[in-house]
């Protein structure tokens, strides 16, 4: 599992894990977000249960597992937060943050101990340690209960599944040559978001954000000019490809 | 004694198997119950010719009710086991994901930090196996106890067959019938019960 610091300030760090190489092969590659201050510290999109130990054993490199007092899924998906029957065991007096609507669904993984809070539809914020995250409503952008995390502080937008591609472990972690990267991400965007309408407002949201780094769940980071190089390409995009093409 | 590491592999698809196996022992108390129903209006009317038939129609029946009783309970302990087997799969698997991140840790600074999760699911999972381990023990039992009573059912057919011979030739060909469906019955019922304990031991 690779492991990159994206982001160190004075009082808190980004981290991101991701290109397991030793995954097993059929399942999606999957970026996972560390954010943690000195006493606290939050996991985003902690992964599926088939990475569980791989994330356990690369997060405890950089703080003791208790100091993970909040996890945040961006919406339900299994790559995204399958292991959640295995954090429940690690941080039972953890909070799992999550779109509400995806509760009892989310349950069905197991989530005896973890306290459960429900994102209402409108985002909301999070203080971790006096770190302040915003959750940024992307409903429909795939799932239809969906959030990113942005980080006013550290200027980085966790953006899920928006900008994500199914790439290979062997991927770079950053976008390097952006023409050739969207043409890895192009279909999965087409088809894995469903409404141009929730696109356009998605957008809309997302660029009145100061943003140097946009991190999605899948594929490669985003930076500086290549964020807004995205979303120009993201709105002239056409997606829900699959219900025209039906 | 089998280890405990592999009873919750799969036990719940054996413990569905074991109930699904005995549907047809359920089908052969019905056509038991449904002989001594025939062999007590037989009773009736060949009255006091043949009344030692009476106390052996009333076990026939006493046994179709308690083998009916017992798939129930067996159905009743299967589920359980199911259930039972599918959370000590889940503590398993937790244990072995424990296990292998305390390997793949071994260079991280605070790789100790999660030793108390692993020591509180090798407790549940630990926890689980006995839970299995007491409701495989209980449909054993259940299971032993209608292979019990149809070796008793034996016993009566003995004595069946010997009071059928006695009895008045117009009745005798009526009774010795209803004696070979119950020891058919019987059989049927003893083959298959020990079919599913032969399922469950060699687990």
């Amino acid at each position: 599992m690779q492991t990159i610091k994206l982001f160190e300030g004075p009082f808190h760090e980004w981290i991101v894990f991701g290109r397991d190489s030793e995954k097993i092969d059929k399942i999606v590659d999957t970026n996972q977000y560390l954010v943690k201050t000195n006493r606290e510290a939050i996991l985003l999109d902690p992964g599926g249960i088939e990475l569980f130990s791989s994330m356990l054993a690369a997060v405890v490199h950089f703080l003791p597992v208790e100091q993970i007092t909040h996890l945040f899924a961006s919406h339900q998906d299994p790559d995204i937060i399958s292991s959640l029957g295995l954090w429940d065991k690690t941080l039972p007096t953890a909070t799992l943050h999550a779109p509400w609507i995806w509760e009892g669904f989310l349950r069905h993984y197991g989530c005896n101990n973890i306290t459960y809070n429900p994102i209402a539809d409108e985002g909301g914020t999070l203080k971790v340690d006096g770190i302040e995250l915003e959750f940024i409503p992307a409903h429909y952008m795939h799932a239809s209960g969906n959030f990113g995390v942005y980080d006013p502080q550290a200027k980085i937008l966790f953006s899920g599944d928006v900008g994500g591609g199914l790439n290979s472990h062997e991927d770079p972690m950053f976008v390097q040559d952006f023409d050739q990267h969207i043409k890895q991400i192009k279909t999965f965007h087409q088809r894995w978001m469903p409404s141009e309408k929730a696109k356009e407002a998605w957008i809309k949201r997302v660029r009145k954000l100061d943003i140097d780094l946009m991190c999605p769940q899948h594929g490669a980071i985003y930076k500086g000019k290549d964020i807004d190089r995205f979303l120009d390409w993201l709105e002239d995009l056409e997606v829900g490809t699959a219900l025209r093409s039906s | 004694m089998r280890q405990s590491s592999e009873l919750e592999t799969t036990f719940f698809v054996t413990a569905v198997a074991v109930s699904a196996r005995l549907g047809h022992v359920l089908k052969e108390a019905k056509n038991i119950s449904l002989e001594a129903m025939n062999a007590k209006a037989l009773v009736a009317r060949a009255g006091e010719n043949v009344r030692t038939f009476k106390p052996i129609t009333d076990y026939m029946v006493e046994l179709a009710n308690d083998t009916i009783r017992l798939v129930a309970d067996i159905d009743q302990e299967a589920l359980r086991i199911s259930k039972a087997s599918l959370i000590a799969l889940r503590g398993n698997e937790a244990v072995n994901h424990f296990n292998t991140a305390k390997v793949k840790a071994q260079k991280a600074l605070y790789r100790d930090s999660f030793e108390p999760a692993l020591q509180d699911a090798e407790k549940d999972l630990h926890l689980f196996q006995q839970n299995l381990l007491r409701n495989i023990r209980r449909l054993n039992e259940l299971l032993e106890e209608i292979e019990n009573r149809m070796l008793a059912a034996n016993v009566v057919t003995s004595t069946s067959r010997l009071e059928a011979a006695t009895v008045s030739p117009l009745y005798r060909a009526n009774f010795e019938a209803i004696v070979e469906k119950f020891e058919n019955a019987a059989k049927t019922i003893r083959a298959i019960v020990r079919e599913c304990r032969k399922v469950l031991n060699v687990r």
